[in-house]
């Protein structure tokens, strides 16, 4: 599904991503970790072309992505992103923000666009919630219409980017709620997040940066017992 | 007493002609307004673009403009066309008038683009917008609705500035102030009722504006439906 090879990536001197080798399979779940500093958003975000890395490559759905040569406005319609802040359009409602790139990216007609919107408020529990603005909506539900956004243009990969860190305690499980599902549906997914308990449960590899490499990975359940890498215990050290 | 009087014998004798140059003062602060706004679009995306040499034009066009005093401006611009085209004063005062607010408008646009988070751009273009259809559909929206309260700032201070206008003999509000009170030696009470005469002009527009900010406040809903 996604291959990165040998990907690095400066901002100026600072030498952010070294030399990232990576293999994501249809329907896995991956949730990457990390001390704060270690690079994780700037993967994710190399991976949507957010940000361009200066070397290696990267292919999506078996289509090798040049970024001079390859629309990157395709690529990005099939990497669904899910940010820390949410970042829903505020002058849009919750319809409104979910039919956006629908209509005017994909061409979809408005009708179809919104009925296909009622289904996913549906799926992540917010029905009732359409006609509402963002400022209207708690975080953890800011963050649900959110991934309906995102899942609208129908992406092949979703990558989310400490989806529940900007929320209160009492908001974190109803978002880890609807992305359990996805996963259960099988999306293929790309997390951060410092929730292990999650991770533990749905992911099935939990990739460990540090220093811009990536230095362990494997099956939650190994990593979280028995990691290998000094780094990796003293990070899941201080996360208890 | 007396200065009481004075006034209404002041509004008694030249209300007319005050009015009249009321709708001049409203008119080529109008006229103005109309192509500083113009002006202001196309310089503050001058400004925003990532093309190095607009970016500089933007920046020497503001920089002239905020660096020199209006007054100079209008009399450059008057006396400068003056000698390759015959213009009349109104139209170069308006003209004036224009470029000079234009920058500042230019840099009321441009602040409030560059004020939208940045995550509404990363949003954007993560769903697949180009960089102009997101600029169309998620930041000028919201970039203008931020940018009215400084706008309707900058039209009150065009209005007042249109004054100058009075020195390249366009017969506004300022300017029959002058010629009344050179008539009547009652300058005191003249520029008493001048100055009324903008301030009542800048209370109906801050109303209207007051109005149009509460209209355009989007982010409360239009209609709450109870589930
Ligand atoms: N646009 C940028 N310009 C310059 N430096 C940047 C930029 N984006 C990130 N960095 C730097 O790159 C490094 C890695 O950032 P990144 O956001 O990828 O880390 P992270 O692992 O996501 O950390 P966190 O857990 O705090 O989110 C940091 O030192 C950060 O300051
Ligand atoms: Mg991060």
């Amino acid at each position: 599904m996604i291959e990165i090879t040998n990907l690095s990536k400066s901002f100026g001197p600072l030498n952010v991503l070294k030399s990232i080798d990576l293999k994501i399979k249809e329907q896995e779940v991956v949730v990457l970790i990390g001390a704060s500093g270690s690079g994780k958003s700037t993967l994710l975000r190399c991976l949507n072309f957010l940000e361009v890395a200066e070397n290696g490559e990267i292919s999506i759905d078996s289509e090798k992505v040049i970024s001079q040569k390859t629309n990157l406005n395709k690529v990005r319609e099939k990497v669904g992103m899910v940010f820390q802040h949410f970042n829903l359009f505020p002058h849009k409602t919750v319809l409104e923000n979910i039919i956006e790139a629908p209509i005017f990216v994909r061409g979809e007609n408005k009708e179809e666009a919104r009925e296909k919107a009622r289904i996913l408020l549906k799926k992540v529990g917010l029905q009732d919630k359409a006609h509402f603005y963002p400022d209207q909506l708690s975080g953890g539900q800011k963050q649900r219409v959110a991934i309906a956004r995102a899942l609208a243009m129908e992406p092949k990969v979703m990558l989310f980017d400490e989806p529940t860190s900007a929320l209160d305690p009492e908001l974190v499980g109803e978002v880890l709620q609807v992305m359990k599902e996805l996963a259960r549906e099988g999306m293929t997914m790309v997390i951060v997040t410092h929730e292990m308990g999650f991770a533990r449960e749905v992911a099935d590899r939990v990739v460990m940066l540090a220093d811009g490499n990536i230095i362990e990975e494997g099956h939650p359940e190994d990593i979280f017992t028995n990691p290998k890498h000094e780094r990796t215990q003293r990070f899941l050290n201080q996360l208890l | 007493m007396d200065f009481l009087h004075n006034i209404i014998g002041i509004l008694n004798e030249h209300g007319i002609a005050f009015l009249k140059a009321t709708w001049i003062t409203i008119s080529i602060t109008g006229v103005s307004l109309f192509f500083g706004t113009i002006i202001g679009i196309v310089f503050a995306g001058f400004k925003i673009s990532s093309i190095k040499f607009l970016n500089r034009i933007s920046d020497i066009y503001v920089g002239i403009i905020r660096g020199t005093p209006l007054i100079v401006q209008i009399m450059f611009l008057y006396y400068g066309i003056a000698s390759i085209v015959t213009l009349d004063s109104f139209t170069a005062g308006a003209l004036a008038l224009g470029i000079h607010t234009g920058a500042y408008i230019s840099e009321i646009f441009r602040g409030a683009v560059q004020s939208i988070d940045r995550g509404q751009m990363e949003a954007a273009r993560s769903l697949g917008m180009s960089y102009s259809l997101s600029m169309r559909r998620i930041i000028f929206p919201q970039a203008f609705k931020r940018s009215i309260p400084p706008l309707a700032n900058q039209f009150i201070i065009s209005l007042k500035d249109s004054s100058l206008v009075a020195y390249i003999s366009v017969i506004d509000l300022y300017n029959t102030a002058l010629s009344v009170q050179g008539e009547n030696y009652m300058p005191f009470e003249t520029y008493f009722v001048v100055g009324l005469y903008y301030l009542v002009i800048v209370l109906i527009f801050t109303w209207f504006t007051n109005r149009l900010e509460k209209k355009m406040d989007v982010s409360k809903p239009k209609e709450v439906r109870i589930a």
